[in-house]
C-alpha cells in the first residue's frame, strides 16, 4: 500500500519541541520516537491511498488522540521499507503496513486489527494497462513499460512478481522497463498518462478512486484480477503488544465505525470498520512470498 | 498623360490632406516598426527569464531522479511543473539521457520512455543550452544540461508555446494600425475641410475670372473681403483694380473705335469731295450742253443719262458716308451694306490706280451687327489699299462660311509687319500708345472680339492677307455700343 511523500506536525493541547520534530518527520526525531512513547504514540502509517488527503490525516490524528488520551504522531515515510524497518526496530507503537510486510516480519509482529472493505478483510491486486491498449490479460503485457508500487506492496510488486515467477521469468526480462511509483495512485497516474503501458496495482485503491477522481482512473483498464488477500493489517511489534497504549489503539479502531468521527474516517477510507484478523488470513499472501523468494 | 494622373493638377483640397495624411502614414509606420521592435525585443528577453526560471526550477526537481535514472521522479517532476510557471506556456518536456533515450516525458504517449528522441523534432532543439524561437510556428525550443560534479547526466528539452507573445505582438499592431489609420483619417479630413475653407475665397475669385470670359467685367463685392485671410483681401483688392482697369479701358476703347470711326470719315471726305466734284464737272457740261443743244432730243437724252449717272455716283458716295456716320442698324447685316464701301474707297483706288476686286457672295441679310462688320471691313480695305503698290490690286471678298461670315481682304503690299499682325490676332494686345500707329488695326481687332470673331493674318507670298471669320449668332455683348 502507498506511503505518504509528506509529514505534518502531530497535533497536541501543547507542543513540544520534541513533539515539533517528530510532526516534522525529520530523521534526527527518529531517535527521539521511542523516548517519547510514554507521552506520544507513534503510529506509522502506509496504507493510505490518497497521498494528499490532508483533511484525513488531521481527522485520524484527532480521533486517536482522543480516544488515547495522549498525543499520537502519524509517521510517515517514502517507502514501505521505511516503515517496516522503524516498526521492527521498535522505534513506533503500531503501523498499517501491508500484507507482504506482515508476512515477511510475522514472527515480530501482532496484528490488531484489520479493516473491513465490503464488510471483508480482503482485497484483490489488479493488473491494468492503459485505456488505448489492446492487452485483454496478463501476459498481454509482455514487453511492456511497467508501472509497480512498492518494493515491499503485495498488490504493487509481489502478485506480479509471483505470476512471473510462475512464468520463470523476472521484471527486466518479461517487461521492456519497469519503475517504481511508491505510491497506488501514482500508478495510475503513470498507466493513466502512457508513462507505463501497464501497472500493479492494489484493487481497493483502484476502486475507490474510481469513484473519488473518474478521470485519472478511467484512462486505465484492467486486465487481470487477482485472488481475494487478506487486508493490509494494523499491527504492533510484539514486545508492545501488550502495553496498554497499544490496546486501546486497538480498541479505538475497532469502535471507530460506532464513533461519529471514526465513521467519517471510515467513510474516507471507503472502509466499513475493522475486525480482529488472524494469522491464517494471510496463507496466500506468505505462500507467494515464498515462491518469489525460492526463485531470487 | 490624363490630367487625373498628374500629380500636379490635383487641387489644393486635395493634395494637402494626402500630403498630411501620407506624412502621418510615415510617422505611423517608423513608430510602430520601434514599437514592435523593442516589444520583440522585450518579449524575447522575457521569455528567455521566464524560461530560464522554469528551466532552473525544473533541473532542481529532476536532478536527483535523472542521476538514480527513476523515471516516476522524472516524470512526477515534469508533470508538477507544467502550468506551474506562469508566463511558459510548455507543450511538453522530456528528459533525454546522455544515451539519447528518452527516460521520462510530460507526454509519455508522444514520447514513450526509453525510446530515441524522434529524429524530426532534435533538430528544432538548440544543440547547446538555450532558446530557439520560431515565430512562424509560434513555438520555441528549450534545452537545458543537467549537470553533476561536472558530469553530464542528461538533458531537459521543452516545447515552449508562445502564441500568446505573438498574439499580443498581433494585437498591438492593430491597435497601432487602427489609431494611426484613425488619426490619418482624421487629419486627412480635418486638412480637407481646413484647405477646403482656406480656398473658398480662390473659388470667389474664380467666378469673377470666369465672368471676364463671359464679357462681364464685375468688382468683388465688398461682402466677400471682409472675411478672407490678409493675402486674398489683397488679391481681391488686387483684381477689383484691375477690373476697374480693363472697365475703363473698356470704355476707352469704345471711345477710340468712334474716334477712329470719324477720323476714317475726316480722312474719306476729301477723296469724297473729290469723288462729289469730278461728276460735278462732267455734269456741268452736260448742262451746257442741254442749254446749247437744247433742241436735238438725242443729245438731250445723252446728257441727262450722263447727269443721272453722276448724279447717281455722287448719292452712292454720299449715302455711304452717311451710314458709315449714322451706323445702320446694329442686328443685321445686309449684302448692301457691304457693297456700299467700295465707293468709299473710289478715291484711295483711283489716286493709286489700284484694281479693286470686289467680291459679295453674302445674298441674303445676315444676324451680325452690320456698321461694325462695315468699319472693320473699311478700316481693312483702307489699311490694304495704303499698303498696296501703285496699280496694285486690292482684294475684298465676303463671303458666308460655316455658319458664319468670312471676309478676305487681300493686297500686294510688303506685307504687315509682325508687330501690327500682333495686334490684329490678339485682342488682349494693350492700345497702341501713339495714336495713327495701328490704332485702326487695334479698333479692327477690338471689334472683331466683340462680334466674337476671330482674325488671321496670311502672307502668301507677296503682300498680306487679312481673314476675319466672324459668328452669326450674336454674342451676350453685340456691337451695341461699338459704332
Amino acid at each position: 500500500m502507498p506511503a505518504i511523500g509528506r509529514s505534518r506536525p502531530a497535533r497536541g493541547s501543547s507542543i513540544t519541541r520534541r513533539r515539533l520534530l517528530l510532526g516534522l518527520g525529520a530523521a534526527a526525531a527518529l531517535g527521539l520516537a521511542r523516548a517519547s512513547a510514554a507521552e506520544t504514540f507513534s503510529f506509522g502509517l502506509t496504507p493510505v491511498f490518497l497521498d494528499n488527503d490532508i483533511e484525513l490525516l488531521s481527522m485520524l490524528e484527532r480521533y486517536l488522540t482522543g480516544r488515547l488520551r495522549r498525543p499520537v504522531a502519524l509517521i510517515k515515510r517514502r517507502t514501505y521499507q521505511e516503515i517496516s524497518a522503524l516498526l521492527i526496530s521498535g522505534q513506533l507503537d503500531a503501523a498499517w503496513i501491508c500484507d507482504d510486510p506482515y508476512v515477511q516480519y510475522r514472527n515480530q509482529l501482532t496484528l490488531l486489527a484489520v479493516p473491513l472493505y465490503h464488510h471483508r478483510p480482503l482485497y484483490q491486486t489488479y493488473i491494468i494497462v492503459n485505456e488505448a491498449s489492446r492487452a485483454q490479460d496478463f501476459d498481454d503485457i509482455r514487453g511492456t513499460v511497467h508501472a509497480f508500487s512498492d518494493p515491499d506492496s503485495t498488490s504493487g510488486y509481489l502478485i506480479t512478481r509471483w505470476l512471473l515467477a510462475l512464468r520463470h521469468t523476472m521484471p527486466a526480462q518479461f517487461f521492456r522497463e519497469f519503475f517504481f511509483t511508491y505510491g497506488h495512485r501514482n500508478v495510475i497516474r503513470a498507466v493513466g498518462s502512457g508513462l507505463a503501458e501497464s501497472g500493479s496495482i492494489d484493487g481497493y485503491v483502484w476502486d475507490v478512486m474510481r469513484d473519488r477522481e473518474p478521470d485519472l482512473v478511467r484512462k486505465t483498464r484492467i486486465v487481470y484480477r487477482s485472488e481475494w488477500l487478506g487486508f493490509p493489517p494494523m499491527v504492533a511489534p510484539n514486545a508492545r503488544a501488550n502495553e496498554p497504549a497499544v490496546k486501546a489503539f486497538a480498541a479505538a479502531l475497532l469502535d471507530a465505525s460506532s464513533d461519529p468521527l471514526g465513521r467519517q474516517i471510515l467513510d474516507i477510507l471507503a472502509l466499513d470498520g475493522f475486525t480482529t484478523g488472524t494469522p491464517d488470513m494471510y496463507q496466500s499472501t506468505l505462500d507467494k512470498w515464498r515462491v518469489v523468494k525460492a526463485q531470487v | 498623360m490624363p490630367r487625373l494622373l498628374r500629380l500636379t493638377s490635383w487641387p489644393l483640397t486635395v493634395k494637402v490632406p494626402l500630403l498630411v495624411a501620407g506624412l502621418m502614414v510615415a510617422i505611423a509606420v517608423a513608430i510602430s516598426q520601434i514599437v514592435l521592435a523593442r516589444l520583440a525585443r522585450d518579449q524575447e528577453t522575457n521569455l528567455r527569464l521566464l524560461s530560464n526560471a522554469y528551466l532552473d526550477g525544473l533541473s532542481a526537481a529532476v536532478l536527483p531522479a535523472v542521476i538514480r535514472s527513476d523515471i516516476w521522479e522524472t516524470f512526477d517532476a515534469l508533470d508538477r511543473a507544467r502550468g506551474r510557471y506562469s508566463g511558459v506556456k510548455v507543450r511538453y518536456a522530456f528528459v533525454e539521457l546522455p544515451n539519447e533515450t528518452i527516460l521520462a516525458a510530460s507526454d509519455p504517449d508522444r514520447f514513450p520512455v526509453m525510446k530515441p528522441v524522434p529524429e524530426k523534432l532534435r533538430k528544432e532543439f538548440p544543440k547547446d543550452d538555450g532558446l530557439a524561437i520560431d515565430e512562424a510556428s509560434g513555438r520555441a525550443w528549450l534545452t537545458r544540461t543537467l549537470r553533476t560534479e561536472g558530469f553530464s547526466v542528461g538533458r531537459i528539452h521543452a516545447e515552449i508555446d508562445i502564441a500568446d507573445l505573438l498574439r499580443v505582438r498581433h494585437q498591438v499592431l492593430l491597435t497601432l494600425l487602427l489609431a494611426n489609420g484613425g488619426l490619418a483619417l482624421a487629419f486627412a479630413l480635418i486638412g480637407y475641410f481646413a484647405v477646403k475653407h482656406m480656398l473658398q475665397p480662390l473659388s470667389v475669385l474664380t467666378r469673377y475670372v470666369e465672368r471676364i470670359r463671359d464679357g462681364r467685367l464685375e468688382p468683388i463685392p465688398q461682402r466677400y473681403r471682409r472675411n478672407v485671410a490678409s493675402e486674398f483681401g489683397q488679391i481681391f483688392d488686387r483684381f477689383n483694380a484691375m477690373a476697374r482697369t480693363l472697365s475703363e479701358r473698356e470704355t476707352l476703347a469704345t471711345q477710340l473705335a468712334e474716334q477712329e470711326k470719324y477720323a476714317m470719315l475726316g480722312r474719306l471726305a476729301s477723296g469724297m469731295a473729290h469723288e462729289v466734284n469730278n461728276p460735278l464737272g462732267g455734269m456741268l457740261n452736260a448742262i451746257d450742253t442741254i442749254q446749247a443743244h437744247g433742241n436735238d432730243p438725242a443729245v438731250v437724252q445723252t446728257s441727262l443719262e450722263f447727269l443721272k449717272r453722276g448724279l447717281a455716283g455722287i448719292r452712292n458716295v454720299v449715302r455711304a458716308a452717311l451710314v458709315t456716320y449714322k451706323g445702320g442698324s446694329g442686328t443685321v447685316l445686309t449684302p448692301a451694306e457691304l457693297d456700299d464701301l467700295p465707293f468709299l474707297v473710289q478715291h484711295e483706288t483711283g489716286v493709286r490706280r489700284l484694281r479693286l476686286e470686289w467680291c459679295n457672295r453674302v445674298e441674303a441679310p445676315l444676324a451680325i451687327d452690320g456698321p461694325a462688320v462695315r468699319q472693320v471691313v473699311l478700316n481693312l480695305l483702307l489699311n490694304a489699299c495704303a499698303a498696296s503698290p501703285v496699280a496694285g490690286a486690292v482684294a475684298v471678298e465676303a463671303a458666308p462660311a460655316d455658319g458664319g461670315l468670312r471676309i478676305t481682304v487681300s493686297d500686294e503690299g510688303p506685307g504687315l509687319p509682325i508687330e501690327l499682325a500682333a495686334l490684329l490676332e490678339q485682342p488682349e494686345t494693350p492700345a497702341p500708345s501713339r495714336a495713327g500707329k495701328g490704332l485702326g488695326l487695334w479698333t479692327t481687332a477690338h471689334l472683331v472680339r466683340r462680334l466674337g470673331g476671330r482674325v488671321a493674318v496670311e502672307r502668301p507670298g507677296t503682300g498680306t492677307r487679312v481673314v476675319v471669320t466672324l459668328p452669326v449668332v450674336p454674342t451676350k455683348e453685340t456691337t451695341r455700343d461699338a459704332a
